[in-house]
């Protein structure tokens, strides 16, 4: 799994606005940079990892949703929920087809094609659950959400 | 999936080391939320809410983990003492978060190989070509599956009993707010 972000430059002492600001900016920085990755789909431990760190910035949006107002901050949190969800479908899929290839050797010949015939209908759902996710991400791109997001935790980019 | 609590009380004007406090304990809670169905192997919709929630607490530990790196009283052995205390309840929660996340990924193999079957013979009558042999891989699967499950299930239930044995809910809260 993709490693905690460590979050250095927080102090406990600073006000938590200050602190949620740094913190969202940085995991959003981060799920960002997997989205390459992402779109060209060899490695699968892209999706895993730009959705793990889409997980850790919805927690940290949840715990700090009261710092900043709430409609903005809704429209934000809603796109990245839409990520997760997208990356969800994807990512459910790479791992049911790489634990039943490891299956395969441990099976007679003849069951081994049954799950060959199984994986070969998971590959075909996962290369459509990957339609949405990358119709969502040119569809931000479209829209500025980079930029927006940025503006609005940051204040500038 | 249930949707994470909403949290009280937050002061955005507050410490971080202050709302710490406020916001570890709701995510304590929210897990202690789905405490009553853990006694019930069928309950996977609850259990797969109790792992989210897990998930959310490990989530806003990692976010408040500099408040226990760096403790109010802040002589060396405290600081040492309160790290290593943080990293022994931090474990515990990682850990239950795998051994559900274990069990949730046999219902998800399941659900996937009982809908897989079904639209297989469905297909298969439509086509004229139901074969009895053509499931058999799939079948064993599902019983290897259903086995893997009842381990990871017992596994997490001996797990939850210890825990609960050693007064695990309060040492944590009680840690979180000190």
């Amino acid at each position: 799994m993709v490693a905690e972000a460590r979050i250095a430059a927080v102090s406990p002492d600073e006000t938590l606005e200050a602190c949620a600001r740094k913190i969202i900016v940085r995991y959003f920085h981060q799920m960002m940079s997997y989205k390459d990755g992402v779109r060209v789909g060899r490695d699968i431990e892209f999706v895993h990892d730009m959705r793990v760190t889409s997980r850790r910035l919805r927690a940290a949006m949840d715990n700090f949703a009261d710092c900043f107002p709430k409609k903005p901050f809704r429209r934000h949190y809603k796109k990245v929920k839409a990520i997760t969800r997208t990356m969800g479908a994807v990512r459910d899929l790479d791992v049911l087809i790489n634990r039943f290839q490891k299956t395969l050797d441990n099976l007679p010949e003849t069951e081994q094609t049954d799950i060959q015939k199984l994986i070969v209908h998971l590959q075909r759902e996962r290369e459509e659950a990957r339609k949405p996710m990358l119709t969502l991400f040119t569809k931000l791109e479209e829209t500025g959400f980079e930029t927006q997001f940025l503006e609005f935790f940051v204040g500038k980019v | 999936m249930a949707k994470a609590h909403k949290i009280s009380g937050v002061k955005p004007l507050g410490s971080y080391r202050e709302n710490a406090r406020i916001i570890l304990p709701e995510k304590v809670e929210e897990v202690y939320t789905w405490e009553p169905f853990v006694r019930d192997a069928a309950r996977r919709e609850e259990l797969h809410n109790m792992r989210i929630s897990i998930k959310r607490l490990r989530y806003t530990m990692e976010l408040f983990r500099v408040v226990y790196e760096f403790p109010e009283e802040c002589s060396k052995d405290a600081v040492a003492a309160d790290d290593k205390r943080f990293a022994e309840f931090f474990a515990i929660i990682v850990d239950l978060q795998e051994i559900l996340g274990d069990i949730h990924d046999c219902d998800v193999v399941l659900q996937v190989l009982t809908d897989y079957t079904c639209q297989s013979a469905s297909d298969a009558v439509v086509l004229g070509s139901l074969s009895a042999t053509g499931k058999a891989g799939i079948d064993r699967l599902i019983d290897q599956t259903r086995e893997t499950r009842k381990a990871d299930y017992k596994k997490f239930l001996e797990k939850w009993d210890q825990l609960s044995a050693v007064d695990f809910k309060r040492k944590l809260l009680s840690f979180f707010l000190t």
